[in-house]
């Protein structure tokens, strides 16, 4: 394989594992910062190896393992996570036949993801700024062109939403049915917000964020649990 | 995970007897649930005494240390698992005491 085409690899399996890499980091450490943290070194050992080793044959079980890594890294590194529950985590993570908790009606693990980044408590800029970053796998760079600020502006404004996450105890999850119907209206208007930027540019460069808008949308493309969700 | 509601107002009247009861009531649930763990309503902000001890030599200044039209007239402390729960329980403290209210986690 040349280099084009492991960059071409590169940039699909990008597409397509970024935001399962961030799920399964954020549920195994409890934490937005440390999972797109060690997902985004994950990418960026694969750019550097796979020219030369080849692409795996499962790329998203590679980097998802590698991720897990650079995470444990982190945290060993830091030594201020040294309490039970954190090792708790990782200890439950690491246990191969570890079954997935059930999510509902609706079987996506991204999915927990999204509802964390589009969480009522957050101003809905935010939760498109950070769906686009954990969900879409846009730079803070594309991101801040999107919304017409300064990168450094929306460096912070995501990093004050994830410590809001942490802090104030924004659960990982999929609502419970009885609050499914609220919480999903307040996703699909992200989600429309997020596929008109697919499409719409309105950065000072005419090219839209991402060529690909349908992509975006993907996970909540499941079958609706409530048949009344989101028409309000 | 410990939160902190404050109550926030501003209007100088307290809580009416329907009001009052409401938050009784209110009260009464956090406690059977478990969530509750303090509560207190507080006098005027012109009833406060702002200290600075910064330097060992206190200071006493008369008046709330900061001037507002609105102003924290009470508060809940509540033990919930996650900011989901304590967001529903607001809504209804909220109700309760027909004010607004600010959700805050403890570190």
């Amino acid at each position: 394989m040349n280099r084009v085409d492991v960059r071409e690899a590169i940039t699909q399996v990008h597409h397509e594992e970024w935001a399962r890499v961030i799920a399964s980091l954020t549920k195994r450490f409890g934490d937005l910062d440390i999972a797109e943290e060690a997902a985004a070194e994950a990418f960026a050992v694969a750019v550097e190896r796979w020219p030369a080793d080849g692409v795996p044959p499962n790329p998203g079980a590679w980097l998802t393992t590698t991720a897990n890594r650079k995470a444990i890294d982190r945290i060993r590194r830091e030594n201020r996570r040294d309490d039970k529950q954190k090792e708790a985590q990782m200890v439950y993570g690491d246990d191969p036949d570890d079954p997935p908790e059930p999510l509902g009606a609706i079987d996506d693990e991204r999915l927990r993801l999204i509802f964390t980044c589009c969480h009522p408590a957050l101003a809905i800029q935010t939760r498109v700024a950070l769906t686009l970053r954990m969900v879409g796998g846009l730079t803070v760079a594309e991101i801040a062109r999107a919304f017409l600020v300064a990168e450094t502006a929306m460096g912070q404004r995501i990093t004050r939403a994830k410590a809001k996450i942490k802090a104030a105890g924004i659960p990982y999850r999929v609502p419970s049915a009885e609050d499914l119907p609220a919480r999903l209206s307040g996703v699909l208007a992200v989600l429309f917000l997020v596929f008109n930027e697919g499409y719409l540019a309105t950065g000072p460069d005419t090219d839209p964020v991402r060529p690909d808008p349908d992509r975006r949308g993907d996970p909540a493309h499941s079958p609706d649990p409530s048949p009344h969700a989101g028409r309000r | 995970m410990r939160y902190l509601v404050s109550v926030i107002t501003d209007t100088a009247h307290l809580a009416t007897p329907d009001e009052q009861a409401a938050i009784t009531v209110f009260d009464d649930r956090l406690k059977a649930e478990g969530y509750w763990v303090f509560a207190g309503g507080l006098a005027a902000p012109s009833t406060a005494t702002v200290i600075d001890n910064r330097d060992g030599e206190a200071m006493f200044t008369d008046g709330p240390f900061l001037e507002s039209k609105e102003y924290l007239v009470g508060f809940w402390i509540i033990e919930a698992p996650d900011l989901d729960v304590v967001l529903k329980l607001a809504a209804e403290g909220s109700k309760a005491c027909n004010r607004k209210v600010e959700v805050r986690p403890f570190l």
